[in-house]
């Protein structure tokens, strides 16, 4: 049976379709969003390249990976926070938040070009990179890294839903952002395995989707990797799972943020 | 009552050292708001853990080794000072446009050498005590080794690592006076030091193009003293070391007050320096 678009639809896609489009023009005309989508990543890889340089050819594979995640996240954590934070500076959040169309569906646009503009930075990463080492990276199978991969930016996307949802409440989000940076790269393993960390801390990596992604994308890449102990399968899931839990609480922490920051009506204090 | 006008007008201009410490001190709530203390606390104690940790895993990930883990722990540890001397300081430009105060600002008379400098101060304790915390993180979690007769060797080096660095970021602000924004200036500085500045792997490892690069940036010179301290080199070593850094440092700030001053004259012809 087909479902008829209704006017609420339409309404929600071009509200979608606006917040792409503005996303697009705010990237292109400003360039700062060019730092942690691809100059930062760029750096990260040469970096990483250089450290693990001679240790075999799937290495290339965590350098790439790791370079090409940061361009993803950095998208999320600035696109998604910066944009919540200037639409408070600028006096457009409280307008925004006022409008019939649901708050979500401004986000998913954001997110919707944060997904695009990481590929675009990880394409480049990938390009630098390998320009560098001089070899196409040893893949398994390129096939299930491109799909992984992409899943992968998926689970970050899912992280950036929910961190959109908060940046509405907080005053914080430029120490989320500054801070938490490394924290992310360090704590979801995006250059190197999770377990290398201490134990005790992998009970809070395991609290984000792209731990998962990650850890499975390398299982299905890298031969020999050595990963948590339950394997690509579960890892999978693990995903999955996580991101569906993120999204159902996006959703309800933004029905939630909404009502409530128009009842109290400190949305515009910064 | 002409000669009793001009004397007001004299002693009603700020002294050097009053511009200086209210610049100093304002800045934290004016041009430096953005340095909240939770920002301020997060630069200190948890950018230098992670920005070390992540090397250093990156390290043993490709089989570097003891030697290798301390010598990015070190390399990272002195690369966190470029959060607050280079990105707070370039961005105080930016700040003046958006608040608004930078027409105020070029219509003032006072000397702009203790304003500017003045503003750096609070970048500076910060710089300190950022690497100050990375150097102890090196120690205790990453293996480094710090005797204790090489501390002030060490200290010299941080410290004037730290005004070298505010220096240039204050170089890197005058720059962004002319530009909309300074933070695309200000971040490429602060992660291109961690592959021209022999952060986390040898300068002389670089192509020598990037080697000279590498060379004009006070991190790469400052970050030799640290080691050359740490390792505990003698005086004859360390202290050519010192007289480039202090060299970098005041060629920067040099160059800082001549952009300020050439784009402070191009602003007041073209009326358009505020925009952003």
């Amino acid at each position: 049976m087909n479902v008829p678009a209704t006017p609420l639809t339409i309404s929600r896609f071009r509200s979608t379709a606006a917040s792409v489009r503005l996303s697009v023009l705010q990237f292109v005309a400003d360039p700062q969003w060019l730092i942690p989508s691809m100059i930062a990543p760029i750096i990260f890889g040469i970096v990483a390249y250089q450290l693990v340089l001679g240790s075999g050819p799937y290495f290339v594979v965590y350098a790439i990976l790791g370079a090409g995640m940061m361009s993803m996240w950095g998208q999320t954590l600035y696109g998604s926070g910066w944009a919540t934070g200037q639409d408070r500076v600028f006096g457009t959040l409280e307008p925004t938040l006022q409008a019939p169309t649901p708050y979500v569906y401004v986000v998913l646009g954001r997110i919707l070009w944060n997904v695009v503009s990481g590929l675009v930075g990880g394409a480049i990463v990938y390009v630098v990179v390998v320009a560098e080492s001089g070899q196409i990276p040893a893949v398994v199978n390129p096939l299930l890294f491109v799909v992984l991969f992409l899943f992968v930016m998926v689970t970050l996307a899912s992280v950036g839903v929910i961190l959109s949802a908060f940046y509405v409440y907080t005053r914080f989000a430029g120490f989320i952002q500054n801070i938490g940076e490394f924290a992310f790269y360090v704590g979801t393993g995006c250059m190197f395995p999770v377990i290398f960390l201490p134990w005790w801390t992998n009970p809070v990596s395991l609290v984000f989707p792209p731990t998962w992604a990650l850890d499975a994308l390398r299982y299905g890449s890298i031969p020999g990797y050595q990963g948590f102990a339950w394997g690509f399968g579960w890892d999978l899931v693990g995903a999955v799972a996580t991101m569906t839990v993120y999204l159902v609480l996006a959703g309800l922490v933004f029905h939630r943020v909404e009502r409530h920051v128009l009842e109290v009506g400190t949305l515009g204090d910064y | 009552m002409a000669t009793t006008e001009a004397a007001a007008v004299v002693r009603a201009r700020p002294t050097f050292w009053r511009n200086f410490w209210t610049n100093a001190i304002l800045s934290p709530r004016t041009t430096l708001g953005f340095m909240r203390i939770d920002f301020v606390l997060g630069t200190i104690f948890v950018i230098p853990l992670m920005q070390i940790l992540f090397f250093a895993l990156t390290v043993q990930l490709g089989n570097g080794g003891a030697s290798g883990i301390a010598f990015v722990a070190v390399g990272n540890a002195v690369a966190t000072v470029t959060y607050p001397s280079i990105f707070s300081v370039c961005q105080t430009t930016d700040s003046e446009k958006e608040q608004g105060t930078m027409e105020h600002l070029l219509v003032s008379p006072a000397p702009r050498f203790p304003m500017y400098v003045g503003r750096g101060l609070i970048p500076i304790l910060i710089s300190l005590a950022t690497v100050t915390v990375g150097l102890v993180y090196a120690v205790l979690f990453f293996g480094v080794q710090i005797a204790a007769g090489s501390i002030p060797f060490l200290a010299v080096s941080v410290i004037l690592s730290a005004f070298a660095m505010v220096g240039f970021g204050l170089l890197l602000g005058g720059i962004a006076l002319y530009l909309r924004s300074s933070i695309v200036l200000g971040n490429i500085f602060l992660f291109i030091g961690l592959i021209v500045s022999g952060v986390n792997f040898s300068v002389s490892a670089l192509p020598l193009p990037v080697q000279l690069i590498g060379y004009v940036f006070p991190l790469t010179w400052g970050l030799a003293a640290v080691r050359a301290s740490i390792s505990g080199d003698s005086l004859a070593t360390v202290g050519p070391l010192w007289l480039i850094i202090v060299l970098t440092g005041a060629v920067a700030v040099g160059l800082a007050m001549g952009l300020w001053r050439n784009f402070e004259r191009r602003a007041f012809s073209t009326g358009s320096i505020v925009r952003f």
